[in-house]
């Protein structure tokens, strides 16, 4: 080979060199998931503190994700939009440094439901807009209302400045905490979004100071090529081609089992995804386009190349097709409460659509849900309280391994609030929380067990649940069999629930299990030494052992 | 009288250091690790040692050692089949853990190995609430029956974790004793014992942690005590545990969780010996080896503790020092990934084949081949030419990188450190910066084989203007175990209104975790005149979930201990969040006390100031890559053992040693202190 003259290095090319790229990548990552502890840690409601449903990342100027920390997918649908949104009803004419903007509606405030509340504010350097600070916290209230339309869901908030300059726009907070049920809590965790943003916004400057504005912002744009570039090399990993993939949903609001389907059209480093779904409906599992997006672009990362990083770059290579006021790219006035088991599903069917040719990649169905479970009820003074939780399960076997058992799969990753924290702060005890014998789909590998989470409500109180594989099955990969079903069961004199709502009083039980996931090749397969050894761990039952029946058993 | 003994018993060798109490002498003797019995090593090594010295094993006054055998264990998976007893229903907790999935995005990761399979966890009938009263009690015959059970199954180990045992400990209590007559052979540990705080989850998965280790630990601490006794040691031996204090052996073989970070908290406490040395400066420590990387951030002579931390994937409350360790070290590989960007890790070329330089056919480049390019390293030889290297071969896969981003490959090497650097700061930032403390108030302590190679580029990252860099990094820890007092810490978890409190119940308290360490004291046989004690209390808004430790004043209390205890509460969340909730109720969560015992504490004697001039160390020159210059340029080469006291050594120039090297950068000076430090300023 012949040797190639470098050119001289000069001191603008060499302020953006690889070397510089990934260390303000780097400095990046470490400032979200920094903002990201210091949410959780100064944070009030148990949501929040213990079961971290909460998201913080970086923004450039023009409202593209720079970084968004390692908590919750799902919470990418919520900042896509918001950014774009100030800029659209404000412009930067009057954007002040320690502005903070407050949002959460679906339609006009880019939030994917009203209880995600999302702080903004802008990162000012030298004068001049470079960044911005965001993050969102999933607020336990707005519970206990209907849900046929946006409206019953609770208070709609467009991007509003919660600080001017600085200065607490008090007006607004009033507004804002007389619409919530526990406004106690709900002030708390503000102030700790707050204290989030804050930090980033100093860690921003102190970043700009040290390696110039203009330098992190090229950088900024560098690392979105740059996951661009990753993108389009994971998915130049696939053959060109077409796959589809359709599935069935089901939900406790509703009798009727919806169709979802994909289409996903690979060509070269490109990719197109068209989602088919009934029209939208007087339910809460309608999905906005960004929820759609957040989701798309989750699952295709994770299947293509889960390691690279975060930013607005990995989108740029991919196309979401699905017709307005479908379920799945909802238009206003549809109700969105829900949309999380919708958007669970979504992931799934783009596993199924790509099994195929990565079969190696993909994994069967988890549980394909988001069980969720909301307690509220008055106490003594007079004053409410709200206990949401998610309860993970099963998730689908793997090509070379089990499922993993008793997780949050894909759009979420929420903890679950230990027994010893949760009794003590709400009127429930647990009874039981323990994985579910023969709930993982049986195959060569098996799926993850599912999750039975048995409550006894110690006060009367109002009560909602949700879920969906509560109809149908986790469905398995190249011959494994589908995880089981989940459900919700009370005990006797519990009045029946509509719509997954309705009241409990002292002394009833209420017992959830969670969904298994699906399994992955012939349960024949299954080597049997690891069947005895499932038996033994009553992973599977005997009565369930006659699928590995070619082998002894 | 006599001599002190400090021992530090690492993978491959094992580090003894002798001081005699009366002259102040120290002696330093280093033998090879016996892995498969690290104790042969440890006995053989100290009589060598005292032999050399022509001192007896009876002249012995004080035995501290430092052990990695309870984290090996854990990390290979070579702890015992151990079983569970939980509260019925709760038995999968364990593998259920907090619900999340090991990797948001990496569906193919998976959780760590649970530790107790399921057949083996057995769930018995009884509850308690959160006040401490049983809603139903023990069945006793079910938990003889799970006993009887688990003994056919063959367990070595059985942990014992009932919700709320820390506010009500009699059904653990109960457990105890029905295990002692049915399965009086197994090792057991109840959680109210060795975790007594609240969630549940951490709480079992420290007692199971604790179970998994205990016969391990009991029969390498048993093997330990009998080669001491038949050589003829007589003094009590002590271990260091996780918070850098130590304990007795008898202790140590009951709570081996203790002692997980036994290996890297010595690290620590021997830095702490070093700030001690060196006048009480703050300092950062910088432990850079093969693979991986601890820091740690001292404070007024202290490191600031956690009560929980997750070692190797497993949730463990105990108090630990606040060691933040990366898996990055000389040995990460380096590539080009799909992006096109330079990534340094995670994975590693381990001992062998090693780095590409070593010429055991590796062509993927490391850390260490970009060193040796840039002849930081010796090109020729490392370890003072016990082992040659190939710099042609870290040059070939060097270029291999290169290539891919159009860069030199001086550049690239270059560029590789910077990152190495930067991958570094993020870590030091989590315990400096995102604590509350600015590094530049800080020194920069650098030991491990690679830590002062990097040390310079790190500093100037973080803007610290100062590096430490002690005489002998693996010796410094085993000097550091002769500095350590014994301690131990004792906690109890209740909730309580600092606004509606009444002083004599926080005094109560106290006075009940004042009664358990006045009993460990009795068992260490710590006389009364050098008990001393430190009470704390972890604080929070009620409501929230983190506490803040915040100091409890000594004397009586009364109102104006609360007071104390609001106003450092309040000057700490400020500091941590920026902000302050006026009016919000304070919450007192978990008291803690800390029970030391000061031991006579070895010192080192000064030695005599010499010349500035360094050139009696100076061995050679060669060519290395200088920063600054963007070029190669002739570097000084000095034997650091040649070095002494008032020697400066002006940059840019290396200063070697047998088992690290010092790289000292244009703008950089360094000094020779009086104890054979390396102190590196700006001039």
């Amino acid at each position: 080979m012949a040797q190639v003259k470098q050119n001289p290095v000069t001191a603008e090319s060499r302020s953006l060199n690889p070397i510089t790229i990934e260390v303000i990548g780097s400095a990046f990552a470490s400032i979200v998931e920094e903002m990201g502890e210091t949410l959780v840690r100064s944070s009030y409601s148990t949501n929040i503190k213990e079961r971290r449903d909460c998201s913080t990342a970086l923004f450039d100027a023009s409202g593209h994700t720079l970084c968004q920390a390692e908590h919750v997918p799902m919470h990418l649908g919520s900042f896509i939009g918001f950014v774009p949104l100030i800029l659209k009803k404000h412009g930067l004419v009057g954007l002040r440094p320690g502005d903070v903007f407050i949002g959460n509606d679906a339609y006009e405030g880019g939030g994917t439901h009203l209880p995600d509340i999302v702080l903004a504010e802008p990162i000012f350097h030298g004068g001049r807009l470079t960044a911005w600070a965001i993050n969102t916290a999933h607020h336990s209230d707005f519970v206990d209302r209907g849900h046929a339309h946006i409206y019953q869901e609770g208070l709609r908030m467009p991007p509003v400045r919660l600080y001017r300059a600085g200065d607490l726009q008090e007006d607004i907070q009033d507004l804002f905490l007389l619409n919530c049920q526990v406004p106690r809590e709900r002030l708390s965790d503000l102030r700790a979004q707050m204290a989030a943003n804050r930090l980033g916004v100093r860690r921003m400057i102190d970043l700009c100071d040290k390696y110039g504005a203009d330098t992190v912002e090229a950088a900024g744009q560098e690392l979105q090529d740059y996951a661009e570039r990753r993108m389009r090399a994971g998915i130049r990993t696939i053959p060109d081609g077409i796959y589809t993939f359709s599935d069935r949903f089901d939900c406790e609001v509703f009798e009727a089992l919806w169709d979802f389907s994909v289409r996903i059209i690979v060509r070269g480093d490109e990719m197109e995804l068209r989602f088919d779904s009934p029209p939208q409906s007087r339910s809460p599992m309608n999905v906005v386009r960004t929820a759609l997006l957040a989701t798309v672009y989750y699952a295709v990362k994770s299947i293509v190349d889960p390691s690279m990083p975060p930013n607005a770059g990995l989108a740029r290579p991919i196309t979401v097709i699905a017709e307005e006021g479908s379920v799945l790219n909802c238009v206003h006035p549809a109700a969105v409460d829900g949309r999380l088991t919708s958007c669970q599903r979504v992931v799934d069917l783009i596993h199924g659509a790509l099994a195929p040719v990565l079969p190696e990649r993909v994994t069967a169905a988890g549980n394909g849900s988001c069980f969720d479970i909301t307690f509220s009820g008055q106490r003594p003074d007079g004053s409410l309280w709200v206990y949401l939780e998610t309860i993970g399960g099963g998730n689908g076997a793997r090509f070379d391994k089990d499922g993993l058992d008793g997780v949050h799969v894909h759009m979420t990753n929420t903890s679950n609030l230990p027994v010893e924290a949760l009794e003590v702060e709400y009127p429930i005890t647990l009874l039981a929380y323990e994985l579910i014998d023969s709930s993982g789909g049986a195959g060569e590998f098996r799926g993850g067990m599912g999750i039975r989470r048995v409550y006894r409500a110690e006060q009367a109180c109002r009560v909602h649940y949700g879920g969906s594989r509560m109809r149908s099955q986790p469905w398995g990969l190249d011959g494994g069999l589908p995880g089981a079903s989940g459900g919700f069961r009370f005990s006797d004199g519990v009045t029946p629930f509509l719509k997954g709502v309705g009241t409990v009083n002292a002394g009833d039980i209420i017992e959830v299990f969670t969904p298994g996931g699906g399994g992955y090749g012939d349960p024949t397969r299954r080597p049997p030494n690891v069947v005895q050894q499932d038996l033994r761990e009553g992973s599977f039952t005997l009565a369930d052992a006659t699928v590995f029946q070619s082998k002894e058993v | 009288m006599g001599w002190r003994v400090g021992v530090d018993s690492g993978g491959t060798f094992t580090d003894i250091c002798l001081f005699e109490e009366e002259t102040g002498r120290v002696e330093i003797w280093k033998v090879p690790s016996t892995p498969h019995d690290p104790s042969v090593a440890i006995s053989t090594g100290v009589a060598e040692a005292l032999d050399r010295l022509g001192a007896t094993p009876e002249a012995v006054a004080y035995f501290g050692h430092g052990t990695t055998v309870a984290t090996n264990a854990l990390i290979q998976g070579r702890g015992v089949s151990t079983g569970l007893i939980a509260t019925r229903g709760f038995r999968d907790l364990l593998e259920i853990g907090r619900q999340k999935r090991p990797h948001l995005y990496d569906i193919h990761a998976e959780k760590p190995k649970t530790l107790v399979s399921r057949e083996l966890r057995i769930g018995v009938a009884e509850r308690v609430r959160n006040d401490g009263s049983v809603e139903q009690p023990l069945d006793e015959d079910a938990l003889r029956t799970a006993a009887k059970e688990l003994k056919a199954a063959g367990v070595k180990s059985v942990a014992i974790t009932f919700l709320y045992s820390f506010a009500h400990t009699a059904h653990e209590e109960a457990a105890l004793r029905i295990l002692s007559e049915e399965f009086p052979e197994a090792f057991v540990s109840a959680s109210h014992r060795i975790a007594p705080e609240f969630r549940e989850f951490e709480r079992m998965s420290t007692t199971v942690v604790n179970a998994y280790l205990g016969p391990v630990m009991k029969g390498y601490l048993h093997n330990l005590e009998n080669s001491l006794k038949e050589m003829g040691l007589d003094a009590v031996p002590h271990l260091t545990q996780s918070n850098g204090g130590v304990i007795g052996f008898d202790t140590a073989a009951e709570m081996p969780v203790r002692t997980v970070l036994s290996g890297p908290s010595t690290g620590v406490v021997a830095a702490l010996a070093l700030s001690e040395m060196t006048g009480g400066q703050d300092l950062i420590t910088f432990d850079m080896g093969g693979t991986s990387t601890d820091v740690a951030l001292l404070k007024g002579g202290e490191c600031r503790m956690v009560g929980e931390a997750v070692v190797h994937g497993y949730p463990i409350k105990a108090p630990m020092l606040d060691i933040h360790t990366v898996g990055a070290g000389g040995g990460s590989l380096v590539h080009v990934d799909s992006g096109g960007l330079i990534k340094v890790g995670p994975r590693s070329a381990g001992a062998f084949p090693g780095p590409a330089c070593y010429g055991h056919g590796t062509t993927e480049p490391t850390v260490t081949d970009a060193n040796v390019f840039l002849q930081n390293l010796d090109p020729r030889y490392l370890l003072r030419g016990r082992m040659p290297v190939h710099r042609d071969l870290a040059e070939a896969a060097l270029k291999t990188i290169a290539d891919q981003v159009g860069m030199s490959v001086a550049e690239a090497a270059d560029g590789i450190l910077d990152i190495v650097a930067a991958n570094m700061t993020k870590a030091i930032r989590v315990i400096s910066v995102q604590r509350g403390h600015d590094p530049r108030d800080y020194t920069l302590v650098a030991f491990g084989g690679a830590g002062p190679l990097h040390a310079a580029r790190l500093a100037a990252e973080l803007e610290m203007r100062r590096i430490l860099v002690p005489l002998t990094p693996g010796i410094l820890c085993a000097m550091g175990l002769l500095m350590t007092d014994l301690r131990t810490d004792f906690a109890s978890t209740r909730l309580a209104s600092l606004d509606t409190l009444d002083p004599s119940w926080l005094e109560e308290v106290f006075a009940n975790l004042e009664r358990r360490a006045d009993a460990w004291f009795a068992s260490e046989n710590i006389p009364l005149d050098a008990r001393m004690t430190r009470r704390t209390v972890d604080v929070r808004y009620a409501g929230q979930n983190y506490e803040i430790s915040v100091a409890v004043p000594g004397g009586t209390t009364d109102r104006s201990t609360f007071e104390a205890i609001r106003r450092e509460f309040l000057a700490g969340h400020d500091q941590l969040y920026g902000f302050t909730s006026d009016g919000e109720e304070i919450e007192l969560v978990t008291y803690r006390l800390e029970a030391r015992a000061g031991i006579r504490k070895a010192r080192f004697k000064p030695r005599p100031m010499g010349a500035s001039d360094p050139a009696g160390a100076l061995i050679g020159e060669r060519l290395v890559w200088c920063r600054q210059a963007g070029s190669f340029r002739t570097h000084k080469i000095y034997d650091r053992l040649l070095l002494v006291p008032g020697n400066i050594v002006e940059g840019p120039a290396i200063i070697d040693q047998m088992d690290t090297t010092t790289v000292v950068p244009a703008g950089m000076e360094a000094h020779v202190d009086v104890y054979l430090n390396l102190v590196m300023e700006a001039y």
